[in-house]
């Protein structure tokens, strides 16, 4: 059993989202960062798909009740095995009784932490993921609070080992949207020729962008499906950046798609950060989620390998 | 003239933009038959129906060029009549508590509340799309005379099941939520739940008809 001493700004469970109740206005949720959960759970010979904690800010303490190996991916929160200090990207080993110690960063924004062989959860909807503004899935639809546990299987030690994960960047590649044809013909070219600013008033929604010129207009559009990486541009110019629980239609025109490959920075992007885009091509699109996929298939043989020359 | 097109939405999703300001009935059918046509083929993680649109996620996005030519091809074959709704008999109980904003609201248009109840049960409303909350189903087409603004300042809270009406749509809220939509009753019909095998009682194009009970206004 896993204890939650501290959770911290927000600790929840998330897998890779809820899929097929959109049209009944049901939320994506999940980890805002895939490529994080991926790899935590290839370093553990998980499922990929295995349910994670995601940590937000950090500042949060857990307890290990029973021994695990575990894998902390995603930003560098400076955690800590007791008195041991843990890089992102590695498995470890805990003892029973140890904890689990998240400080905090300027330069990072949210962890994840998996078990080999994952938490014992009750799926909803065919996801473990927690639906926070719903109120279903992950532990009774809520983020964790001190005291709650989370069950898993004891399992016996293996080697710490990592890798080095590919890089956060502040740079996020976009496909033209559907609607700036409606507005100012440059409209993609504004949202691409300024740095924009992470306001404080983002969450796992969306994330809101201030800037001095904002790209204002009077445009409305009949409401349309939205997914996480949808760049809406409401009437004030500020652009908002879809995330994993975002709504599932919207009625703001749609200037740009984010790149499957690149939504996984903004799990990392913390208020008053600078952020820049740029028009990127489906082919490019394309070649970067193939990138992301040889990355988790090499982790993988790697491990494989590592782990066999141990036994 | 409609000019429907269709256009890619990131790498994996294909939209049918049917480029109109609203739909007739006939179009509307239509976009619920492909919407249903689609679900049987389970070629999509998700498939959205839009106020003018229906965005399909496709769970392959190698296909995306292919089906940006097959939607336009499935929305020529389609006919309304290919979609056959389910209806749904909702009881309501209109006024006081159930229902705070229809004695302010009859005032405001020079009705009586009895009129109130009655311009707006007599239609039998269809499920345009579901947004906003998980079950919240935007109820169309509320008669002209009832058609009011949202109210100016929302309240934080909405009781679950409040019956509420906002310009030409009606809708019952789901779950509790903060909202700006004027309150004219309380139904006690569970419309969503997460736990349950079909968690969502109504389905986009399904209709509904909102029966007054004499606990209330009628």
């Amino acid at each position: 059993m896993l204890e939650i001493i501290k959770p911290g700004v927000q600790m929840c469970i998330q897998d890779l989202g809820r899929f097929g109740y959109r049209h009944l206005g049901v939320t994506q949720s999940g980890v805002l960062d895939p490529m994080a959960m991926k790899i935590a759970n290839t370093l553990l010979g998980n499922p990929l798909d295995t349910a994670v904690l995601e940590i937000t800010v950090g500042l949060s303490q857990l307890r290990f009740h029973q021994p695990t190996n575990f894998a902390v991916t995603g930003g560098d929160l400076n955690a800590r095995l007791d008195d041991c200090a843990l890089t992102p990207g590695w498995r470890y080993f805990a003892k029973s009784g140890q904890v689990l110690r998240f400080a905090s960063s300027p330069s990072a924004l949210r962890a994840y932490v998996s078990v080999e062989g994952g938490f014992n959860l009750h799926p909803v909807m065919g996801s473990d993921s927690t639906d926070l503004q719903a109120g279903f899935g992950g532990i009774e639809g809520k983020a964790l609070s001190a005291a709650d546990q989370l069950s898993y299987k004891a399992c016996e030690e293996k080697q710490s080992v990592g890798a080095l994960q590919p890089p956060y960047q502040s740079h996020i590649r976009v496909l033209p949207g559907p609607h700036c044809k409606h507005l100012n013909h440059s409209t993609e070219q504004l949202l691409c020729s300024q740095q924009w600013q992470v306001s404080a008033d983002s969450n796992r929604m969306g994330m809101r962008l201030n800037t001095s010129a904002p790209i204002s207009h009077q445009v409305a559009i009949n409401s349309q499906a939205v997914l996480p990486g949808t760049i809406q541009l409401p009437p004030n110019g500020a652009p908002i950046v879809l995330l994993n629980d975002c709504q599932t239609t919207g009625g703001y025109p749609m200037i740009a798609q984010v790149i499957s490959a690149d939504l996984r920075h903004f799990a990392q992007l913390a208020a008053g950060v600078q952020v820049s885009f740029s028009l990127a091509t489906q082919v490019l699109a394309h070649q970067e989620t193939q990138k992301q996929q040889h990355h988790l298939n090499q982790l993988r043989i790697a491990l494989t390998h590592r782990d066999r020359s141990f036994s | 003239m409609n000019q429907e097109q269709t256009y890619l939405l990131g790498e994996q999703a294909v939209v049918l933009d049917l480029n109109c300001a609203r739909l007739d009935d006939a179009q509307q059918n239509r976009l619920f038959a492909l919407h249903r046509h689609l679900q049987q083929l389970k070629v999509g993680s998700d498939i959205v129906v839009g106020k003018t649109s229906i965005t399909l996620v496709l769970k392959n996005p190698a296909h995306c060029s292919t089906w940006q030519e097959r939607l336009l091809t499935l929305w020529e074959e389609l006919s309304a009549t290919d979609f056959q709704p389910t209806t749904h008999t909702i009881p309501v109980i209109y006024g006081k508590q159930a229902g705070p904003d229809l004695l302010p609201l009859a005032a405001q248009l020079d009705l009586s509340p009895q009129d109130i109840v009655e311009l707006h049960s007599s239609p039998i409303y269809q499920v345009k799309f579901l947004g906003f909350l998980p079950g919240f189903a935007y109820l169309g087409t509320v008669p002209q005379q009832l058609q009011v603004a949202r109210l100016d300042s929302p309240r934080t809270q909405v009781p679950a099941g409040s019956v509420a009406i906002a310009e030409d749509l009606s809708a019952i809220y789901p779950s509790g939520s903060p909202g700006g939509w004027r309150l004219l009753g309380h139904s006690s019909t569970r419309l969503f739940d997460a736990q349950a095998q079909s968690p969502c009682l109504l389905q986009p194009g399904d209709n509904v008809k909102f029966v007054p009970q004499k606990e209330g206004l009628c």
